[in-house]
């Protein structure tokens, strides 16, 4: 579970996240709609440790990330904004890579690497270098070597971004997957359609500030809308313009 | 941070096959060889010099008024230069105020003009090679005016100059090989340094400004493993390049010195298993230091091609006691062995020179290039902790 409390975070002047509070659930998928600008990624980051926030906390299954960063980050998977990978190791090599950052060796790193090669389709990838991927290879890549790990709690940034059809259907079916096994995925998009796909509970902000926290069928009924783009619109040009 | 020790060599490992997979880390370690063929001619060149420079030779005389003649001609022998000598020539010598000095003694135009053996000293500390070789070129030059002068006194008396000089020799003098061998491997401390520099260049750059230029850094330190540690893996595995470029040099130079022909035109270059190991305990503790400061200005720039540069002006920087070293061997001081490079640099011109050495200076230096090490990766472990340097400055 990952509990964002009062989350502030300026840079300068500009105010990137301004007191933001919301949950997120074991066992259910949340999604973290926003334009860009509003905050997303600034908000990731400070529960993956890697942003001091001016004010408020995060914890990860309880335990304070700005006091315990190592041990909240030990039960998170975290996919970030940027896929880099190294150019000179293999697919196989990440995945090893990353299990030994994770203190996983030997036969274990090993088996859960090939599981997760063969669960996201990456046998033609898993021994070739990186250099020369896709975008496509590159997401699954980062995706599954951000969680050789099993993590119980699973943070992902725009994790479709710019993914072909096929490639965007293998990883909404492994955010199923991940929520079957009763994990808390938290994911970041500002793409509708991906948002309405495979969540349960959609937290919208916008310029730094919570909008509306509920799931797809309260969104559309509150706002009296049709379509999930429509109660989207309708919110952020309301959050944008504070009464 | 109990029990993370082992990410260390996780993170270790996969740098380590990062770099070997890469070959711009393979070139950068390879480099400073290239500089071994340049190294040797460099030392040719200065032997040569050595050789030009003994020929200017300053000649302290006392009692010159006794035997003008003499001291006119030696005047108008290439090189040299008589001047008036001190007035007590055992006490300035032994002191070390002057080389040698020529005194003519008080009977000398008596005996001269009579056609008998006239005398004169050359005080010199045999100790001081150079004085030495100084002195013994005035000695020749003395045997040849006296033989000139004797050949005259007999020609004047009707008989040959031959008669008296049934044998002659021929002498090419290539005395102190020692001391020759250290002009030739003048450079080589700076060959050495440079492999050091060079060695893990490249990987002190690409596994910190490069991996956030490639946008791997956010996904590294997401992972729960203390930040010193990550950046200590960095460094071992930049160090080991640096330590491999020095061995490769260190290991061909002995190769290319063994099989050199240099030997034949009858340079002996003593670099035998004393030198070698000198120079590695010299040469290897300071890599770490070198690395770390490469890696702390690599983190710190904006961009890898940044880092790039800035890392080449860093190779600047042990030029100014490369050059204060090389132009005029200073007399080691105490506190040189206090500064990285300077320390190092001291201690191998020394060592070359073939001056025995104790083992107290090289744990000094090591110790104080091992220290800077530590304070460095620290800065840097703490430059990982910015948000600044995680997501550059636009963030």
């Amino acid at each position: 579970m990952i509990e964002v409390r009062d989350l502030e975070k300026r840079f300068g002047d500009v105010v990137a996240v301004d007191g933001l509070s919301f949950r997120a659930s074991d066992g259910s998928v949340t999604a973290l709609l926003g334009p860009n600008g509003a905050g997303k990624t600034t908000t990731l980051r400070a529960i993956y440790g890697l942003i001091q926030p001016d004010g408020g906390q995060v914890l990860v299954d309880g335990i304070d990330v700005g006091s315990s960063p190592l041990e909240a980050q030990a039960r998170l998977g975290v996919l970030p904004e940027c896929r880099g990978l190294y150019s000179r190791l293999t697919a196989r090599d990440h995945l090893l890579y990353f299990a030994g950052l994770r203190g996983l060796r030997g036969p274990e790193a090993e088996s859960r690497c090939s599981a997760l090669i063969e669960l996201l389709d990456m046998g033609d990838i898993a021994g070739r270098r990186s250099e020369g991927f896709s975008h496509g290879e590159r997401t699954k890549v980062a995706l599954s070597s951000s969680l050789v790990h099993g993590p119980s709690n699973v943070v992902l940034d725009e994790p479709t971004n710019g993914l072909d059809v096929m490639s965007t259907r293998t990883i909404r079916g492994f955010i199923r997957k991940l929520r079957d096994e009763g994990k808390c995925v938290l994911f970041s998009s500002h793409v509708m359609q991906e948002v309405a796909a495979v969540c349960d509970s959609i937290v919208i902000v916008s310029a730094g500030r919570l909008v509306a926290h509920s799931t797809p069928e309260a969104l559309l009924a509150n706002t009296g809308q049709d379509s999930l783009e429509d109660a989207f619109v309708k919110l952020t040009e309301r959050g944008t313009v504070p009464a | 941070m109990k029990g993370n020790y082992p990410l260390v060599g996780v993170v270790l490992r996969k740098e380590l096959t990062d770099g070997i997979r890469d070959r711009r880390s393979i070139i950068s370690a390879l480099v400073p060889l290239a500089f071994i063929p340049l190294l040797l001619f460099f030392g040719l060149e200065t032997v040569a010099d050595q050789f030009e420079r003994e020929l200017e030779i300053d000649v302290p005389i006392v009692g010159a008024d006794h035997a003008r003649p003499l001291v006119e001609w030696l005047d108008r022998q290439a090189g040299i230069e008589t001047k008036e000598g001190p007035a007590e020539p055992r006490t300035a010598v032994s002191e070390g105020d002057v080389g040698f000095v020529l005194v003519i003694t008080e009977d000398f135009a008596e005996r001269f003009s009579k056609s008998k053996t006239a005398e004169v000293q050359i005080v010199v500390d045999g100790s001081d090679g150079r004085a030495d070789r100084a002195s013994g070129r005035i000695r020749n030059l003395i045997r040849a005016y006296s033989r000139m002068v004797g050949n005259q006194r007999l020609i004047v008396r009707g008989v040959s100059p031959e008669v008296i000089e049934p044998v002659q020799v021929d002498t090419l003098d290539l005395q102190s090989g020692r001391e020759r061998a250290a002009t030739v491997l003048i450079a080589l401390p700076v060959v050495l340094l440079m492999a050091g520099f060079v060695g893990g260049l490249q990987i002190a750059i690409d596994s910190t400004a490069g991996e956030r230029e490639r946008g791997s850094l956010e996904r590294l330190l997401v992972n729960p493993v203390p930040r010193p540690w990550i950046v200590l893996g960095k460094w071992l595995a930049a160090v080991t390049f640096s330590w491999a470029s020095v061995g490769l040099v260190i290991l061909s130079l002995w190769v290319v010195l063994e099989h050199s022909p240099l030997q034949r035109i009858g340079l002996r270059l003593d670099v035998g298993p004393y030198e070698i190991v000198g120079l590695v305990s010299l040469a290897l503790p300071l890599c770490p230091a070198v690395v770390a400061l490469e890696m702390a200005v690599a983190t710190l720039a904006r961009s890898y091609k940044e880092a790039q540069s800035y890392v080449s002006f860093l190779m600047l920087l042990p030029m100014v006691p490369i050059l204060m070293t090389m132009d005029a061997p200073p007399d080691p001081e105490l506190w040189n062995l206090f500064v990285p490079v300077l320390g190092q640099l001291v201690l191998m011109n020394e060592l070359l020179e073939g001056q025995a050495l104790t083992s107290g200076p090289f744990v000094m230096a090591a110790a104080v290039s091992i220290a800077t090490a530590v304070a460095l990766l620290l800065v840097t472990a703490r430059l990982f902790r910015s948000e600044r340097i995680i997501f550059g400055r636009t963030a």
